[in-house]
């Protein structure tokens, strides 16, 4: 019996519909799925492997050709992120050293105006700082630190800076008086710069005791500057019986290497 | 018979390296199903008209297809199966290449 084409591609498509439904519709997919998986599992690991590896490489290569600009922009974002953390480390500064004259109650006791060092100039005992007539400003004004320590006078403005006299500069002149507790009436001095971070405390009456290491403050005598505001320290006493007065050999209670940021009094 | 044997291991392999290796060039579903398909086109392109190995070829790697993928078994067999009878139809209408029987000869 010969069969017609027709015949045979029926049973064809039949058997292979029954295969089908054989596969998918019993436990037989798994298990042939399963049977191939298991004796492939050897090939294919080294293959996935191998494909890895492979695509790793191209990727290297292709990469490559971003890295270089990948590279600079990162390089750049180093340089805007460094300068970012510069402003930030400086304004961390400015509001801690903010901070401590608020303990210290400098802004409930003077009108304040914040500012930075820009220049010194030792040789001539003045500082560049960077206030100047646009902040208020103005000649004669006082400059202190943050632990209300004197430093000296605005002797110049310009429109953005202030030029400031040590207290140690030759032209400066102001009372003074040591602190002692003991004394019911205050010694006063008078203090004068001597150039070269160097000051003296003069015109002491010869009988007031004054002794190496005694803390000399402002006075509000002459109204030059505030009252209380630290000055120095005795260093040495220079007495003779033939002077009227005694001296003093001063040191500056700032540091000049540590003078970063001032306060100006506006008002006191 | 040898060639049916052929055929098994060659598309057997092939769809391990179409679903193992080419898997990680990003190159998508639809691109790595191309090796295997491209053999099955190519064998029933080139088969002569007396060789039956295209709808052989189409069924194998079909199979082994579905093996390694999600899909119902049978779909890329039904698949392939179509692309090769559609092959079949075309070159016995219109075109015909004999380059598997100057190859047999």
């Amino acid at each position: 019996m010969k069969l017609s084409p027709k015949f045979k591609i029926g049973i064809i498509i039949i058997l292979l519909i029954a295969l089908f439904a054989i596969l998918n519709l019993t436990p037989a997919k798994k298990e042939t799925k399963n049977f191939f998986y298991l004796i492939s599992s050897p090939v294919q690991k080294t293959l996935w492997r191998a494909g890895m590896e492979t695509s790793d490489f191209f990727e290297m290569i292709s990469e490559m050709k971003n890295l270089k600009k990948e590279n600079e922009e990162l390089k750049l974002r180093i340089q805007e992120l460094i300068s970012e953390n510069i402003s930030l480390k400086e304004l961390k500064k400015e509001n801690e050293i903010l901070r401590q004259a608020l303990k210290i109650g400098l802004q409930e006791e003077f009108k304040l105006e914040f500012s930075q060092v820009t220049g010194i100039d030792i040789s001539d005992d003045t500082i560049l700082i960077n206030k100047g007539l646009k902040d208020g400003v103005s000649k004669d004004l006082p400059v202190i630190t943050e632990q209300k320590t004197l430093v000296g006078r605005i002797s110049e403005v310009y429109k953005n800076f202030s030029k400031v006299q040590l207290i140690t500069h030759k032209e400066i002149s102001f009372a003074a008086e040591i602190e002692d507790y003991n004394q019911e009436t205050p010694i006063l001095g008078e203090m004068k710069g001597k150039g070269n971070l160097k000051l003296l405390l003069d015109l002491v009456p010869q009988e007031k005791e004054i002794k190496k290491g005694d803390v000399i403050i402002t006075t509000a005598l002459g109204g030059i500057f505030p009252k209380g505001l630290l000055v120095g320290e005795i260093q040495e006493v220079f007495k003779s019986d033939i002077e009227p007065w005694q001296q003093a050999e001063v040191k500056p209670a700032f540091d000049i290497k540590k003078l970063e940021t001032l306060f100006i009094i506006l008002e006191f | 018979m040898k060639r049916l044997l052929f055929l098994f291991f060659c598309f057997y392999f092939l769809t391990l390296i179409q679903t193992s290796f080419l898997i990680h060039f990003n190159l998508g579903w639809q691109l790595g199903f191309l090796p295997v398909l491209f053999l099955v086109i190519f064998i029933n392109f080139f088969e002569g008209p007396s060789e039956n190995i295209g709808i052989p070829s189409a069924f194998l790697a079909g199979f082994f297809l579905d093996i390694f993928s999600e899909n119902f078994i049978g779909f890329h067999i039904l698949i392939l199966l179509l692309v090769s009878l559609f092959i079949k139809f075309i070159l016995k209408k219109y075109m015909q290449i004999p380059v598997w029987e100057k190859i047999k000869k």
